[in-house]
């Protein structure tokens, strides 16, 4: 029953037999098995490389922004003026290997200043792309040079975090694969980069980035969703067939609530980091902007069929993404694959909950937060334009406002090796991704009930009112950012930044 | 909403003042979905003699734009009334005295959401401005103080 024969779209498909992994959780001796598979992994991508990149086994890429143009609708669509990554919406795809070191050269021909974050990355500070923070920002006409070695597999992206509103909305984003050691035993892995876009009548990206209404609402939602660049049309699948999907969201402000009609997705991975598999509750995949949820979809439904996948997170207005269209071939197999979906777990520090330092951030402010902002005499950074010079939202009564810059003094400090028991609580009467630079979190509980499937977040999605603790391991040095990544929130206060010694 | 009812229900409104049985002004609501103090406004809205259609949109301020509301001054809903857009948490005694004395006006808006104004709750703590903008493009002014 091996997959070789069976790919249907050219890309890389594996021997299914040898895809049979065992589905424990080693966390208790993860960091020795982790660094077992790192070390595996650079042996199997350096024997598989051409022989230049053998010599200093350092993947080189370059990436290039720069105004471009593209059409979102389809060849036939308007042309959008648009900021993009070697010219295409999204921007390449990296595919990166766990634990093989990377060197990136981005180019800016942008007209200002950029970064680039590598969203979720584990990486040195200095690497970590926040202007002033912890670098001086690209400059027109210039470049920087990031390099890191990716510690964990998984489903990542980088986007811009200069002027990021803006950057981030006309189409700077791209997803970032750092691939497993041993692939993963699936028929076909697809990547489904998800942006939103807010286009005026004629089809341009619409004025008006940063509004009041916006910053201190819901953020800017857009009217155009895309899949990797395009409004979609059908996704074309097989009658039996085991799909890895990897999601992401790129938009600025919408979350999204997927269902995936007449199919039973298995959640593998949030945030790039594998989890207990498990369906979600109601088969509903909600993702906030910033978060990466991988599902593994076994196609059941019969061929010819045709099954719609609706976004509903909005009262009122679900809509059809996209649908899954099934060819008229018979079954790739008769019955599902019986082979375990769990990916194997990525080596992070597991956290020591009894000897640990409490922190908590209390995210305040928005519309309806309950009148004006009290203490938000503690304003710092730049204001921003349509702000009227005010912030809107404060994480314990302090805003930080825009991308990132030098003199932000942290508002807490970890001893390094210390784990950081991190309570987040949110005042406002708005969600909040809240998404930590440097680390990855194991979420604990939600409004005191313990959240199961070990699943470990760099972006935690927090309801009106909800109460979430987390822990990790402060294990990386540097002024590492805390804040939300519905961007018009994070620029319009929602932001703080804590200290590893 | 239906147009000739709507208009129907205006002309009455504005034939003469407006009493407690009068038949319902019609009126269309664009919201933030995720708001609830729209909500709130629309219940208002509804205690003081208007019907309101609500439609969530994540289109607002295109559409706000579109009727003419000017981008300093949009709020979390735009309310369609005949031919008159009201922007933000407007008490209802000026939109009545738009509808009665029909200037030559798009609508009448009050930005932010102050404490107290309705929708918002609360005690007012200070003087509301209720602006007036047209589609010419010429900067908005003072409707009504409050």
């Amino acid at each position: 029953m091996g997959a070789n024969s069976n790919s249907i779209d050219g890309s890389p498909s594996i021997e299914i037999a040898k895809g049979t992994r065992v589905n424990s959780d080693f966390s208790h001796f993860i960091s020795r098995r982790g660094l077992l598979v790192a070390t595996t992994g650079l042996a199997v991508a350096a024997s598989m490389r051409p022989a230049s990149s053998l010599a200093t086994a350092v993947d080189e890429r370059r990436i290039r922004a720069a105004p471009s143009q593209a059409r979102f609708t389809g060849p036939d669509g308007p042309h959008t003026a648009v900021w993009a990554y070697d010219g295409i919406i999204p921007g390449p795809t990296l595919r990166l290997r766990q634990g093989q070191p990377v060197r990136i050269i981005v180019e800016n021909e942008l007209n200002q200043d950029t970064t680039v974050h590598w969203h979720g990355i584990r990486l040195p500070n200095a690497m970590d792309g926040v202007p002033g923070l912890t670098q001086k920002p690209i400059g027109p006409g210039t470049s920087f040079v990031y390099e890191f070695t990716p510690p964990d597999a998984g489903t990542f992206w980088y986007h811009p975090h200069a002027n990021s509103l803006v950057q981030l909305g006309r189409g700077l984003a791209g997803a970032l694969i750092v691939e497993e050691a041993e692939p993963v035993a699936v028929d076909r892995d697809l990547m489904w980069l998800l942006q939103d876009w807010r286009l005026s009548g004629d089809g341009q990206i619409a004025a008006g980035f940063g509004s009041p209404m916006d910053a201190a609402m819901s953020g800017r939602v857009g009217n155009v969703v895309t899949i990797n660049g395009t409004v979609p049309a059908d996704q074309s699948v097989k009658a039996g067939e085991r799909v890895r999907l990897r999601l992401a969201n790129g938009s600025l402000a919408r979350i999204m609530a997927l269902r995936f009609e007449g199919h039973r997705p298995v959640v593998v991975a949030i945030d790039g980091q594998p989890c207990d598999p498990h369906e979600p509750e109601g088969g509903r995949l909600l993702l906030a902007p910033a978060m990466r949820i991988d599902i593994v979809l076994d196609m059941q439904g019969g061929p010819g069929k045709r099954y719609a996948v609706i976004d509903d997170y909005y009262d009122g207005l679900a809509y059809t993404l996209t649908t899954l269209a099934y060819d008229n071939a018979p079954p790739l197999r008769a019955h599902p694959l019986d082979t375990p979906v769990g990916l194997p777990r990525n080596p992070l520090p597991e956290p020591d909950l009894s000897g640990a330092e409490r922190q908590q951030i209390v995210l305040q402010g928005g519309m309806m937060g309950g009148g004006k902002l009290a203490g938000v005499g503690g304003m710092m950074g730049m204001a921003m334009p349509g702000m009227n010079g005010g912030a809107a939202w404060a994480i314990n009564g302090m805003s930080m406002t825009g991308d990132g810059h030098a003199g932000m003094m942290p508002r807490f400090t970890l001893k390094r090796g210390s784990t950081c028991h991190l309570t987040m609580r949110n005042e406002t009467a708005w969600w909040h991704p809240m998404h930590i630079h440097g680390f990855s979190m194991l979420v604990l509980s939600r409004n005191g009930s313990p959240v199961p499937y070990r699943q470990w977040q760099d972006a935690v999605l927090l309801a009106p009112k909800d109460t979430i603790e987390c822990a990790f391991v402060a294990d990386n040095p540097g002024d590492w950012m805390l804040h939300c990544h519905i961007v018009d929130h994070q620029m319009a206060g929602l932001m703080t930044v804590f200290r590893v010694t | 909403m239906k147009p000739t009812y709507a208009f129907a229900a205006f002309a009455l409104a504005v034939a003469m003042p407006i009493p407690a049985v009068a038949a319902p002004i019609q009126t269309l609501m664009y919201k933030n979905p995720s708001c609830s103090c729209c909500e709130t406004y629309a219940a208002y809205l509804e205690q003081n003699g208007f019907k309101v259609e609500l439609k969530p949109t994540n289109d607002l301020s295109e559409i706000s734009a579109g009727l003419g509301v000017p981008a300093q001054l949009q709020g979390c809903h735009s309310v369609v009334i005949g031919d008159y857009v009201v922007d933000g948490f407007v008490p209802v005694d000026l939109i009545k005295k738009m509808l009665a004395e029909r200037p030559e006006i798009a609508g009448i808006a009050m930005a932010g959401m102050p404490i107290g104004s309705p929708g918002m709750g609360g005690q007012k703590t200070e003087t509301w401005k209720i602006y007036a903008f047209t589609k010419d493009g010429k900067a908005p002014t003072v409707y009504a103080t409050e």
